[in-house]
């Protein structure tokens, strides 16, 4: 894939469903264990997105820089993936099998198998988003880093390249810190490197002709993915605290400001 | 050792205050403790730890270990993780626990690989009903909830903030302290800190504050939260929005509540011209008291709050504010 002249980037993006879907649409399938969405599309992980980003970013400095977005799971769908290479990215890369079903695979098995993929390639950098937007685990990208040797930065809101490093811009709790790693790193980014850039109809046309490649898990030299070490038992609905809203009125909005402050007094709130 | 041990991780604050999503997840850890009949223990690793360590023992530990070296003074991944599992080499954990921060965000998987063990993050409840440890966190947008086993050991948790409730200190010392002192090896650290920079943009700490006052779109723009930050001041509340003011640049993107940005818990949570979008739903709904003002009646947040006001903000809040204002004084 990298052909000696520009940097080779790779983006690992989850297709997730719709995470705004409303709350009835995440149906629970008790018996497989399993959570069913019906009636919402699959997108691309919000926290994904914030990382081809930051990748783009990379490519508006180091033009020549290639950027190939790689995907696992069961069916991957490239209408959904067609947003990444419309943004800027050069190619799709998915990694397709039955077995490779996100509800069923810990944060540790998934970047086992993506560390596979990524042994493949000829890399430089490896961007990945914090967390998934339907399990939150947080856990692939510095688990990707450990199975590959090789550094993992945490919440980067900034990623440039200088020469063979990367300098990262990390979220602290009352700033940042400018981390320098050699290449090759694994970048997680935080949701404040910015939201991925809406693409041109030029652009978006242009993405149906770039190339979209789908590997086995042969084709990584695998198997199987390994052996979970965090096990689903069981899913449930959190209750929902709805209808016990106390509506505060009075003549006037104003009336009503006030009325609220003695409510909350009253009731030991404040 | 015997009876198992369940090793809580410490956090202090640069005034060495500890932190109470730690105290949280030391109460999370003396649940287990309690359950299993095993021993409760912390550990804490700085540059200066004396005061933290003698603070600590006056919560019921059996067992206070401390880590100190000048390397741990502020967070570096490498020499955090080879102490901590230094530590965890020797004192032989079932279970270790901490709060879900920034700082654990990059450690706690680090210490996973490192110990080649499970992590479960954000987890909300401890389940022991079936006699074996469950761990269960939100999915979905907070809209599944997710119960797991760790298969490896030892289990290693990170706990929301706000989800337990926090220890409470005793009058009387108990526990042993003991100082360990793995090898750190700082001769490779891949990524140094090349600078520091602290951005002081908020006085009142989202992810601590007991209180929030959070905006929305309905606000308009930066002089609706300015008028926000007028009654976070007043109640010494922490100033928090939705995503798109922080989109729209109407305030600093730290400030974002919800999916994408910091999930809280306060004991009050003000939300001013605020929809009530899931994503944001998932970074609030745990807050122990709501209070929603919008001129939507359909508005979704109405569906969380515990009070409601159906009205411009502009007209309510001031009568709002000048009333606490007077209950306050």
């Amino acid at each position: 894939m990298k052909t000696g002249k520009g940097l080779h980037i790779i983006v690992c993006i989850k297709q997730v469903p719709d995470p705004e879907g409303p709350r009835d649409s995440f149906v629970i399938n008790s018996e497989a264990n399993r959570v069913e969405p019906r009636g919402i599309p699959p997108v691309l992980s919000l926290f994904d997105e914030n990382a081809l980003e930051a990748a783009l970013r990379i490519k508006d400095v180091h033009g020549d820089a290639q950027i190939t977005v790689l995907s696992i799971g069961k069916r991957i769908s490239n209408a959904v993936m067609l947003k990444a290479l419309s943004a800027g990215a050069d190619e799709l890369l998915k990694v397709e099998d039955e077995r490779l079903d996100p509800g069923s695979l810990d944060s540790s098995a998934i970047a086992a198998v993506l560390a596979c993929a990524i042994k493949q390639l000829d890399y430089d950098l490896v961007l990945v988003g914090r967390q998934a937007a339907d399990w939150n685990a947080g856990q692939v990208g510095i688990m990707i880093a450990y199975r590959l040797g090789i550094p993992a930065i945490t919440l980067a809101r900034k990623a440039i390249l200088d020469g063979e490093a990367v300098i990262v811009e990390r979220v602290l709790p009352d700033g940042y810190e400018v981390v320098r790693s050699a290449l090759p790193a694994v970048v997680m980014t935080s949701n404040e490197a910015g939201e991925l850039r809406y693409p041109s109809m030029i652009q978006r046309r242009e993405a149906k002709n770039k190339p979209v490649v789908t590997w086995g898990l042969g084709d990584i030299g695998i198997d199987a993915p390994p052996a979970n070490k965090v096990v689903l038992k069981r899913l449930s609905t959190p209750a929902i605290v709805t209808g016990a809203c106390t509506l505060i009125d009075g003549a006037t909005a104003a009336e009503a400001g006030r009325n609220l402050a003695l409510r909350l007094r009253q009731d030991k709130v404040i | 050792m015997d009876e198992p041990a369940i090793l809580a991780f410490i956090e202090f604050s640069p005034d060495r205050a500890i932190l109470p999503v730690s105290l949280e997840a030391l109460s999370a850890a003396k649940q287990i403790a309690s359950a299993l009949q095993g021993t409760l223990a912390t550990l804490v690793m700085g540059a200066d730890t004396a005061e933290t360590t003698q603070d600590l023992k006056f919560y019921g530990v059996d067992a206070v270990y401390s880590i100190e070296h000048p390397l741990l003074a502020s967070y570096q991944p490498e020499c955090f993780v080879s102490s901590f599992s230094g530590a965890c080499k020797h004192i032989g954990p079932k279970v270790v626990i901490m709060g879900n921060t920034l700082t654990t965000i990059d450690l706690a998987p680090r210490l996973a690989c490192s110990l080649d063990t499970g992590l479960v993050t954000d987890c909300v409840e401890i389940d022991f009903s079936s006699g074996e440890i469950l761990f269960a966190k939100p999915v979905f947008s907070g809209n599944v909830l997710a119960t797991f086993a760790i298969a490896s050991a030892p289990a290693i948790v990170t706990v929301r903030s706000r989800a337990f409730e926090p220890l409470q200190r005793m009058d009387i010392a108990s526990g042993d302290s003991i100082r360990l002192d793995p090898a750190i090896d700082a001769d490779f650290i891949p990524a140094p800190v090349v600078e520091r920079v602290i951005e002081v943009q908020e006085v009142v700490r989202l992810e601590t504050a007991n209180r929030v006052v959070s905006g929305g779109r309905g606000m308009g723009g930066p002089e609706g939260f300015a008028q926000l930050k007028e009654l976070a001041d007043l109640l010494g509340a922490a100033l928090g929005a939705s995503r798109p003011p922080c989109d729209l640049g109407w305030i600093f993107p730290k400030a974002q509540i919800g999916q994408t940005g910091e999930i809280v818990a306060p004991g009050l949570y003000i939300a001013v011209g605020i929809s009530g979008s899931t994503q944001h739903i998932a970074g609030m709904s745990t807050s122990k008291t709501i209070v929603a003002i919008n001129k939507d009646p359909q508005a979704n947040i109405f569906r969380m709050a515990d009070y409601g006001i159906v009205a411009k903000y502009e007209e309510a809040v001031p009568a709002f504010r000048d009333a606490l204002k007077e209950l306050l004084a």
